[in-house]
């Protein structure tokens, strides 16, 4: 009797396992059949930021800009990008003093495509990204007609020019959305929210402005509009 | 099409507020010494304690001597009733001289010190901090000068301390 309740047991428990087992593989033919595919190399989008540009000609006469990017898309949801760019600047303050900088930046970093795939629906070309960058420049700055300024005293001195070059680093938070508008061409734009690793010391002379990070803070935030085209 | 429309109104107002800078100095760039007036007074005798006391000065001008030994002419303080006065540091030499003319005596007190460049921005340029090293005074009513602060880099704050017979 006792034996055969055993096997009534184990009889039960394998129909059981073979059971489910069978029904998982349904279950994930089912997915395999109904996720869209998406390739591991999904092409290179090559673009310029119009942001910097349209800042440069239009809004402001002291900075000019230019930078452009090389994005790799792998999977539809990692893309490494590297952007390099260069700055000029040569601005005057209210105060008379002159600061000059010029030269190369460039970024590494990466962007997560967070628009999720839709069962049974086809891949969207369009992207919402959220990504990080590492910034770098070896710019040379000049400031000229730093003047402290007279008193009781006596008259004023004009201090000799002041050239600085040291390396920035820095990071980006990048928050964007990149929308397909004709065939293989995207636009979009993107925020980031800019923190420097390397800072100056308070009361030294330092650069107003650092090629591809902006105005010298310990934080910044940025803009880009990029227009670009996917090989 | 729509898609661009509203990408490219985002982004000039998201330009729009990258762009925007104040340029006006709003920083506060002048630097004063600030002296105290005390008298030390003998409260316990047994134990040999005395103690500060903040004074009113009746009667004081202060003017600036110059590095040639002429007194400047134009006077810095010119008062009745005063507990604290703030006193403008040479930017240009190791030393400021000042003459302080109380009721009934005068002294000379000189402030060696050195200055240093502090660069603030590109808007507020740059101004002179002091690191006092020594006081010295002559001794007809001042009794002794104390330093309390040797960075001269605010305005409002109290560097030394100078206590009258």
């Amino acid at each position: 009797m006792q034996s055969t309740y055993k096997y009534l047991l184990t009889s039960l428990l394998i129909c059981f396992v073979v059971f489910s087992i069978q029904a998982q593989e349904k279950q994930d033919k089912k997915i395999e059949v109904k996720e869209p595919k998406t390739k591991f190399w999904d092409g290179m989008t090559l673009q310029i930021d119009a942001a910097s540009i349209v800042s440069s000609t239009l809004l402001s006469k002291d900075i000019y800009s230019v930078e452009a990017g090389a994005q790799i898309d792998i999977k539809h949801k990692y893309l490494p990008i590297v952007e390099l760019g260069y700055a000029s600047v040569n601005k005057t303050s209210l105060e008379n003093l002159t600061f000059k900088t010029n030269g190369f930046f460039g970024r590494v970093g990466i962007d997560f495509n967070l628009v999720k795939k839709k069962k049974d629906v086809k891949l969207s070309p369009n992207l919402f990204l959220m990504g990080l960058r590492l910034g770098m420049t070896n710019a040379t700055y000049t400031i000229n007609n730093m003047v402290i300024a007279s008193d009781y005293w006596g008259a004023g001195q004009t201090l000799p020019e002041s050239k600085l070059s040291p390396s920035k680093v820095w990071f980006e938070l990048v928050f964007g959305i990149r929308v397909e508008v004709v065939k293989n061409t995207f636009m979009g734009w993107s925020l980031r929210n800019k923190h420097l690793l390397t800072t100056d010391k308070v009361g030294e002379i330092s650069p107003w402005y650092i090629p591809g990070y902006g105005r010298n803070a310990t934080s910044n935030w940025g803009f880009s509009y990029t227009v670009g085209y996917k090989f | 099409m729509k898609h661009s429309t509203s990408l490219l109104l985002i982004a000039f107002v998201l330009l729009g507020i990258s762009c925007a800078s104040n340029e006006n100095c709003t920083e506060d760039r002048i630097v004063k010494l600030g002296v105290g007036f005390y008298t030390q007074a003998l409260t316990d005798t047994a134990k040999n304690i005395y103690t500060t006391r903040a004074i009113n000065l009746d009667t004081l001008s202060v003017r600036g001597l110059a590095t040639n030994g002429t007194l400047i002419d134009s006077i810095l303080y010119k008062s009745k009733s005063i507990q604290k006065i703030y006193l403008p540091l040479n930017k240009f030499e190791n030393g400021s001289k000042f003459v302080l003319t109380f009721k009934t005596a005068k002294d000379t007190v000189q402030v060696l010190h050195t200055n240093s460049n502090y660069y603030i921005s590109l808007e507020c340029g740059c101004m002179e901090v002091h690191s006092i090293d020594t006081v010295l005074t002559t001794n007809h009513l001042i009794d002794s000068i104390k330093i309390i602060n040797h960075k001269v880099n605010a305005t409002n704050a109290e560097h030394i301390q100078i206590f009258i017979n």
